[in-house]
């Protein structure tokens, strides 16, 4: 394995580099001395790194949709109005499909029938296929800083086409949107990949340049345990930190308990900046992101809503950084932008009802953390140790033995030997632990609150329970009662 | 008896995966034999599996919005590799936005496709049509 979790050098990242500009004739508009000076000229105000740092500052959650369509001036026109309309903090590009496999001959077809048929016919903003010219017209064409969102496994192009068009914060990392989006790319390539991504980052932060990198969460946003998500959010930081980045935000998708969901954003803060600083990167900022329910929703808009304002609790209480808004069409599919500015408003009127209000400790509470953290240092040692030291080297390994294991991911390279289910009041357990290495202290919790919820249904453990669950939030309830 | 056999996957450049586990999970509960070629499958893996496996039927997903692209010329292609009469089913969130579900549903079938489903189907639907399909053709 030729991988190490260690600073490129400036030879091999620019020998790299080469190859990455030229997978689509968009590269050769990426010239970074250029692209320093006109990120330079970036306001605060329209910086994404910044923009986090003072909401942390300031103790106040921000609010973010997802938003992306095919065409530049449609895409222009949908930013403004979540942005003036709906009142959005910070403003998404989700990139599509095609984009994420690295498709672009494909993302053309998507463009030129979108213009044949006048509606969107692809579910996202083809950055790459529109260049850097094109992302600097929807980057001045809005008011807010402006984030990449997508699912791509090698995105080391598509980072240097957005960076270079200003926007000031990508999505992903070498797991996050490696395992849950991808079938058949191996740990390796895409931790070396997002390497790339993050020295990228890094360069321009050594030319004063600040970029926001986050970690995806959420995962398969399908009933992840939130040890599992914490660990790959630990894991990513770190690689970053290694690469240069100085602005991390690490994320969690709600599992719906609302104890169990503020434990998770706490200790994923308190995890990150303590293995950060243990491993010595001293100067980043870690900021937290929280998604709204990841998974099915009702039908019916005004639960749909409820689950929004729900979501949007957790996040004020927990006292994250950032929410990430779902909207009132998350049944359907992709919404209008109407329907998103009335996610957001939904949203913003409960962060303001909420400022300044936390989820003050409990017993609940501290056992929820503890458990959380007792978890994740089961894996993070593990994985250490796979690695002879070396995380990167170790997170191939833990993958390959199961050590990391995420559920529901699609890709071959997860064990899939893991299996979630809610206990009796809604939080995410582990049902089958695979081959994580937990203790039996830990193994036993999870059984023992799980035991209480099959006793409650007079029903055994099974996988049909873990399906009841995963469709219930469409259904109206948080747990899927037989 | 043999078991009737179904080819499963989520068509194109898409990643949704749990739908594609319940489907194999609930088809294999109701006694059918799933190939499941899974996520991001181009419209030639599920011929190909159709084809090793002698299937009775395709189920493709679609949960992202491409559908439409994706789908085009399937049926065509089927017919071409020699599968003449295999059941082609559809559906997810095929197609990008909220649209009428008449149109949409029309799109599809005049594309070939001889089942149609809106987003939030329950599998047990699918296998009910699949069950009544299948024994109509004996």
């Amino acid at each position: 394995m030729n991988l190490k979790n260690k600073r490129l050098s400036d030879e091999a990242f620019f020998k790299e580099r080469e190859e990455v500009l030229a997978g689509w004739p968009t590269g050769k508009e990426v010239d970074l001395q250029e692209a320093v000076d006109y990120l330079k000229k970036v306001p605060d105000e329209k910086n994404f790194a910044k923009a986090l740092e003072l909401a942390k500052r300031k103790g106040i959650t921000l609010a973010q949709p997802r938003a992306g369509v095919p065409l530049i001036d449609k895409h222009i026109e949908l930013l403004n109005h979540l942005s003036k309309e709906g009142g959005a903090d910070l403003l998404p590009s989700t990139i599509d499909a095609y984009s994420r496999q690295n498709r672009y001959d494909e993302c053309q077809v998507g463009i030129d029938e979108s213009l044949k048929e006048g509606r969107a016919m692809m579910n996202g903003f083809p950055a790459v296929n529109h260049g850097v010219k094109g992302c600097r017209q929807v980057y001045e064409s809005i008011d807010k800083p402006v984030q990449a969102r997508h699912g791509t496994p090698d995105s080391r192009l598509l980072a240097e086409v957005i960076h270079a068009g200003g926007w000031t914060s990508n999505e992903g990392g070498g797991i996050s949107y490696n395992v849950p989006y991808a079938k058949s790319v191996s740990i390796e390539k895409s931790l070396s990949d997002w390497m790339y991504c993050d020295r990228l980052v890094g360069f321009y932060a050594e030319q004063g340049i600040e970029i926001n990198r986050e970690p995806f969460g959420p995962l398969t946003g399908t009933l992840v345990p939130p040890s599992m998500a914490i660990v790959t959010g630990v894991i990513e930081a770190l690689l970053a930190a290694e690469q240069g980045v100085k602005s991390i935000t690490v994320g969690y998708g709600q599992c719906g308990n609302l104890v169990q969901d503020v434990a998770a954003i706490r200790a994923l803060e308190e995890l990150t900046e303590q293995y950060l600083k243990e491993y010595g990167y001293n100067d980043v900022v870690v900021t937290t992101v929280f998604h709204q329910w990841m998974g099915g929703f009702p039908e019916d808009e005004s639960k749909a809503f409820g689950v929004i304002s729900f979501g949007t609790a957790t996040a004020a209480l927990a006292g994250a950084t950032k929410v990430i808004v779902k909207t009132p069409h998350e049944a359907i599919g992709i919404p209008t932008k109407e329907a998103n500015a009335a996610g957001i408003k939904a949203t913003k009127m409960v962060l303001n009802l909420l400022e300044g209000q936390r989820l003050p400790m409990s017993k609940e509470l501290e056992t929820e953390i503890e458990i959380i953290k007792a978890e994740v240092k089961c894996i993070m040692d593990k994985t250490f140790e796979l690695g002879s030291g070396d995380l990167a080297v170790g997170t191939v390994k833990a993958f390959e033995a199961g050590v990391i294991d995420i559920p529901f991911a699609p890709s071959n390279y997860n064990a899939g030997k893991v299996m979630p289910a809610r206990d009796n009041n809604g939080a995410v357990r582990y049902y089958m632990t695979g081959n994580i290495p937990f203790t039996k202290d830990i193994i036993d919790f999870n059984q023992s609150k799980l035991g209480e919820r099959s006793e409650f249904e007079k029903r055994e453990l099974s996988f049909q329970m873990t399906i009841d669950d995963i469709f219930a939030v469409g259904k109206g309830k948080l747990i899927g009662r037989p | 008896m043999e078991k009737k056999k179904v080819v499963l996957g989520v068509i194109g450049s898409d990643a949704h995966a749990v739908g594609n586990k319940i489907l194999d999970y609930s088809l294999t509960n109701a006694g059918y034999e799933v190939v499941n070629i899974g996520v991001l499958s181009p419209q030639e893996d599920f011929i190909n599996a159709a084809i090793e496996t002698n299937a009775d039927a395709i189920f493709v997903s679609s949960l992202y919005g491409h559908g439409e692209i994706d789908c085009k010329g399937l049926r065509e292609k089927c017919n071409e590799a020699g599968l003449n009469d295999i059941l082609l089913y559809v559906g997810g969130n095929i197609v990008v936005g909220k649209q009428d579900w008449d149109d949409v549903k029309k799109r599809f079938l005049d594309m070939g496709f001889d089942r149609v489903y809106p987003p939030g189907t329950a599998a047990e639907v699918g296998i009910k049509d699949l069950t009544e399909d299948l024994s109509k053709r004996g």
